[in-house]
């Protein structure tokens, strides 16, 4: 074997001898914990260290082998920042608006939510979810199961566990689940023997309308941004997600069974986390009935919103929301173009007027390129809709101007044909305007 | 010959004229005539599929070639195939026919094609596309590769019947991501591996062991697919087809296509300096060649050896046409060309717009571009196979055609043109593969473990499995459990595994003169010598200065600059054997074969004035040793040879010796001429004798060392007549070297001791 290893060595052309002897010994050194380790967990497979148990962690057994469960029971009176978990039966049957023509109701007791914690990044075959993370509704309260295996030879009855659990289930939540943690999952059911179209669940992955809202008024979308920002959660001693690989690969090195407690930590509060993203946007698409949280008041987010429920089919409150925004006593341009591209879409010309000439008075010279924007809107507008060539030559001229203010601005070439559009909209308005004896 | 127009009416009455040309026939060595061949052809078999047999019927298909059925046969006999036949001859029917008929017997099948190159994927897919449009079949053919938009890659994994792919996609998407093609692997009945023989060396030992992990995973989905491989005419087909898929395999080589008569013309530029041996350029009398048969409206490919030839060639030809043609009508054709503009130059050639095209090797691949009726190779191409299967570019089923070889002054080139029966006599070379080169191997190991983890019993290469396992174990990568190990690491190990590149890591060259852009590559045995600091680097005829040489980080910054000097860096090597596996004694000389490491340290730089060859300068290189473990042949003389000569004159001799090997070491073995090295010395620490020694450049060997053990005798002969044949006095850059490097006997000391060397007697 040692041979092995210096022909390697060799090749690679690393140290000499000398390294070698030390490598050897290393490599002799590692077999004998690795020994130790293995006996250990044989062992332990009798009967379960204590400190497992101190962990709340007991043993599963079932036809295929054995591996780690934990479970934690949580009331439906208990808190997790800004939400109750009670609130999730009060909203639940909501969110089925993410599957429109559905017939299985989205209730409460009918999700299973889902986050893994693996041995890799990527949907590759050989990236392992060492932890999987349930919570589901019982009559007892929210239940949160973590899965855990203390050796890769136990993921199968793991995964036999699973398939049996996840069955009852019509919904799948996660939080980026529909591109990593559900292929993930396919791919351990195909590995170990298991049919990968048993379970077909609707997906109810969080990710996406986190991003539709909250994508420029937070500097991140990671759950852990996203819960403190907005769900009022803080962590403390968190051990972040990305660190769990290694922990893992250090609990499978010394067979120590607190070192993977602060992942049991972190993976738990995803998933009551999960639970209460769930519940907000449980209450988004109820329209916020009965709802005791405040709703955001920063115009992009109510905007955002808006858009996002309007796409999920709610029209009452994107009104309420987009009406918050025009009155907003600092309204952010981007936000009211936003809003005013959506009115101009649905024929709103209105309120898209109203939203335009907002956006140049609150365009500051730093942001002219906003007030360009509506400028040209407006032209649009007015030779279009009222064909007033006049009000329209106006605001094209006052688009130029803003334009030629930020000579910054006009370098790259979509800078350059944008001016170009703007210049011959100008020629065509003054000739329209001239031929109506307007000028 | 038309005498208001100057053009002969045929290919045959202008080679005629030709023959007439005093200009041109002294230079002309050998002129051979292949007479033509009739096609052999049986009825279509009577199993064919009632479809398959309308859809060649409506192509006006009524029989098939001999070597065709024989596939068909072996095929449906449940045996893997390799077919060996030259271009244009029907070889995709070889495999397209069985996998069709299995295709219409079980819609639930599936095929895996693998071409070495992308450009041959899509003319394949093109190709299957029409035969199932005329069975209006819904067999669905589609490539997988880099091009692929991510929309259309579902719809492939779940329902492509037949994908088309190459072995890089295999490697790093494909295989790793084997859960997400069930279908494909569960319904697997056919691997099809076209161009084999471009599967050699690290390539192809990458690649054997890439077929490995897709065996493997194969049968974990329960399918057990069947090869069948296509090869140019090479040495050694069946035997290469079999060590690169690790199975026994029917060899089909009983070609029936037809050929026109074939006329192969040897063309050597006449000497213009005697006494230093210098012809006049291959380049200029490729011109000349190529220009003649353009003139006459010949449809001509040109094949030069080097992108910088190729554009060199083709500003020559286009200028010299250019009252007659339009540039357009000659093209280049290279890598580094965009795709899109490399099928509008295959278009043209096929449809006949294009009537010219320089082009390196790239066109020597299966790429459909008809046939056309003259070849011009600028030098020879390196192997019998490349010039087989480059000038099969001409060459049309009914009409004569004609390839010129004209000859640089290298001395391969040189041996090849003086004996040309060497080349229509002897076999093409051996595909040489190593897929249990340890590093390589470990490597696929590493992959295959995160694909599915090993159990113990398995069998990957000729290493034990527990062996590799357990170094694997300590390398913490892999984490055994209940008799099987884990792949148990954050990263994905195929994207750190190239299968093309030779050495694993390459030093890049950035250009920092106008803002930085990447210049080319320098393997990393070569960086010291070549991109040290300060050192000259010439570029497509451009100097560059190296500015700095980042070591850990591979890469060297270079800035232009206009000087009257070039460097060389002096290299001390040293060359330690660790252990002899082979061993023959003849006469007065030992060779052996076995495990060699390889120290190299660049020590100082000398800089050179252009022309004028003095010495101007130099400066120190501070830079690590490099280290190479690998496998090396040597053969050492007598201590009574030694004493024969002075200290002196066994180094010229010696020097001689090997500059001659090294360029003939190529016509046995498939390899680039740097794939292997040669290096002379006077008193050897293993031998203590006068020795030359060989040594394969990759970590591990990768077979070159072996063969040429073998085939030492042949070797030596073919190195005295090499010299013996030369006309230069006392040595030129065509044989031992030029005499200022190998001193004014130099040619004689050689030959003297080569005599005692071995070879024929």
């Amino acid at each position: 074997m040692s041979g092995l290893r210096d022909r390697m060595n060799r090749l690679r052309g690393s140290g000499g001898s000398e390294q070698a002897v030390e490598n050897a010994d290393v490599a002799a050194r590692v077999m004998d914990e690795q020994a130790a380790i293995v006996q250990e967990i044989e062992e332990d497979i009798e009967q379960l260290s204590p400190k497992w148990k101190e962990l709340g962690v007991g043993l599963q057994t079932n036809e295929t082998g054995q591996f780690l469960l934990r479970k934690i029971v949580y009331p439906l009176h208990h808190r997790h920042g800004t939400h109750t978990l009670a609130e999730l039966e009060l909203v639940a049957d909501k969110l089925g608006a993410f599957h429109p023509g559905q017939t299985q109701g989205a209730m409460a007791n009918r999700i299973m939510f889902l986050d893994l914690e693996t041995t890799g990044l990527g949907v590759g075959a050989g990236n392992v979810p060492f932890m999987v993370g349930l919570a589901y509704q019982t009559d007892e309260g929210i239940i949160v199961e973590q899965a855990v295996i203390r050796h890769p030879a136990e993921e199968r009855a793991m995964i036999a566990y699973l398939s049996e659990k996840l069955s009852d289930y019509a919904y799948l939540a996660t939080y980026n689940g529909k591109t990593f943690d559900w292929p993930v999952m396919q791919n351990r059911f195909i590995l170990n023997g298991f049919n990968r179209k048993m379970w077909q669940p609707l997906h109810l992955d969080f990710l996406h309308p986190a991003r539709s809202i909250w994508r420029n008024t937070l500097i991140s979308c990671k759950l852990s941004h996203v819960e403190e920002e907005r769900l009022g959660i803080t962590r403390h001693d968190d051990v972040p997600g990305s660190l769990a690989p290694q922990l893992y690969f250090e609990f499978l090195a010394t067979g120590e069974p607190m070192t993977l407690e602060g992942v049991f930590r972190h993976n738990e509060t995803d998933m009551l986390s999960l639970v209460s993203l769930a519940i907000r946007f449980g209450h988004l698409l109820g329209d916020m009935e009965g709802a005791t949280f405040e709703s955001p008041d920063l115009p992009e987010e109510m905007v955002r919103t808006g858009l996002w429920l309007e796409k999920m089919g709610n029209y009452k409150l994107p009104d309420v929301l987009f009406e918050g925004a025009l009155r907003s006593e600092s309204p952010a341009p981007a936000a009211l173009l936003m809003l005013a591209a959506r009115d101009k879409k649905a024929g709103n010309w209105g309120r898209a007027v109203v939203l335009w000439q907002k956006v140049i008075i609150h365009s500051s010279q730093a942001y002219g390129s906003f007030a360009i924007e509506a400028c040209t809107e407006l032209a649009m507008y007015y030779e279009h809709k009222l064909k007033d060539f006049k009000t329209a030559l106006q605001y094209a001229r006052e688009a130029l101007e803003h334009m030629r203010s930020h000579p910054l601005q006009r370098r790259d070439a979509k800078k350059s044909a944008e001016l170009e559009a703007l210049r011959k909209r100008i020629a065509r308005l003054t000739g329209k305007a001239e031929r109506h004896g307007l000028l | 010959m038309n005498r208001w127009t100057g053009k002969a009416g045929s290919l045959e009455e202008w080679l005629q004229h030709i023959q007439q040309r005093e200009d041109i026939m002294t230079n002309v060595t050998h002129w051979r005539t292949i007479e033509p061949r009739k096609a052999q052809t049986v009825p279509l078999p009577p199993s064919l599929h009632p479809a398959l047999r309308g859809a060649l019927q409506a192509r006006g298909i009524s029989e098939i070639y001999t070597h065709q059925a024989g596939s068909f046969q072996a095929v449906r006999e449940g045996r893997h195939v390799v077919t060996v036949t030259p271009t244009a001859s029907g070889k995709t029917l070889c495999y397209n026919l069985p996998v069709l008929q299995s295709l219409l017997d079980n819609e639930e099948g599936r095929a895996l094609y693998l071409f070495p190159t992308k450009a041959l994927a899509q003319d394949q897919v093109t190709e299957l596309q029409k035969l199932a449009d005329i069975m209006e079949v819904d067999i669905k053919t589609h490539t997988y590769d880099g091009d692929t938009p991510p929309t259309v890659r579902t719809a492939i994994r779940n329902a492509g019947h037949i994908v088309v792919t190459n072995p890089d996609m295999l490697h790093s998407a494909i295989l790793p991501h084997h859960t997400k093609w069930v279908k494909l692997f569960e319904n697997l009945k056919y691997i099809v591996i076209d161009e084999v023989h471009a599967y050699r060396g690290v390539f192809g030992s990458h690649v054997a062991n890439v077929l490995r992990r897709l065996k493997r995973i194969s049968k974990f989905y329960g399918s057990n697919p069947q090869f069948i491989c296509a090869s140019a005419t090479i040495d050694n087909p069946k035997e290469h087809a079999e060590r690169l898929i690790g199975e026994s395999v029917a060899l089909i080589d009983n070609n029936g296509a037809p050929m026109g008569e074939k006329h192969f013309v040897f063309y050597n530029p006449p000497v213009v300096n005697k006494q230093l041996g210098i012809r006049r350029s291959s380049v200029l009398e490729t011109q000349k060649l190529a220009g003649l048969l353009l003139k006459q409206g010949v449809q001509t490919i040109v094949f030069a050896r080097s992108r910088v030839r190729v554009e060199l060639l083709l500003t020559y030809l286009q200028d010299m046409i250019k009252d007659k043609l339009d540039a357009k009508t000659i093209r280049g054709y290279r890598g580094g060309y965009l795709p899109k503009l490399r099928r509008e130059i295959e278009h043209g050639l096929r449809t006949g717009e294009i009537r010219g095209v320089v082009s390196t090797n790239a066109l020597e691949l299966g790429i459909d571009i008809g046939q056309l009726q003259a070849c011009v190779l600028n030098g020879y191409p390196g192997t019998v196979a490349s010039t087989w299967q480059q000038s099969g570019r001409a060459g049309r089923r009914q009409e004569s055609s004609v390839t010129f070889m004209v000859a640089s002054s290298n001395p391969l080139d040189q041996y090849m043109i003086q004996n040309p029966d060497f080349f229509f006599n002897r076999p093409p070379e051996r595909a040489l593969i190593h897929p249990d080169n340890l590093l390589i191997l470990i490597d696929h190991v590493k992959c295959a473990a995160y694909e599915l983890p090993f159990e113990a019993g398995e069998k990957f290469g000729s290493e034990s499995l527990e062996d590799m396992m357990e170094f694997l174990v300590e390398e913490k990568v892999l984490h055994k459990a209940g008799g099987r190990w884990y792949w148990m690491e954050q990263s994905f190990p195929a994207h750190n595994i190239s299968l093309r590149s030779a050495a694993q890591e390459n030093f890049v060259i950035i250009d920092i003169s106008n803002g930085s852009r990447v210049l080319g590559e320098v393997d990393r045995f070569s960086a010291p010598t070549l991109i040290h600091e300060e050192a000259i680097y010439i570029h497509e005829g451009v100097q560059y200065q190296v500015e700095k040489l980042d070591y850990p980080e591979k890469k060297a910054y270079v800035r232009e600059v206009n000087v009257d000097y070039y460097t060389d860096a002096n290299m001390a090597v040293e060359l330690k054997v660790l252990h002899v596996d082979k061993e023959r004694e003849a006469g007065e000389l030992v060779r052996q074969y076995g495990e060699v490491t390889v120290n190299a340290k660049a020590t100082i730089f000398k800089k050179i004035k252009l022309r004028s060859h003095e010495n101007i300068g130099s400066g120190p290189i501070h830079l690590p040793e490099e280290e190479l473990h690998t496998s090396g042949y040597w053969f050492s003389f007598s201590e009574e040879a030694a004493a024969r000569k002075s200290k002196n004159e066994m180094q010229y001799a010696l020097l001689g010796i090997a500059n001659v090997l090294v360029h003939i070491a190529p016509l046995y073995l498939m390899c680039d001429p740097f794939d292997i090295r040669v290096v002379p010395q006077v008193k050897a620490v293993h031998t203590q004798r006068p020795t030359i020694y060989f040594y394969d450049r990759y970590p591990g060997g990768i077979g070159l060392s072996e063969r040429l053990f073998d085939v030492h005798d042949m070797l030596i002969e073919q190195a005295k007549s090499v010299i013996l044949s030369c006309t230069c006095q006392s040595g030129c850059p065509a044989c031992v070297g030029p005499i200022e490097e190998v001193g004014l006997l130099g040619k004689q000391q050689a030959l003297d001791l080569l005599n005692e060397a071995g070879g024929a007697q």
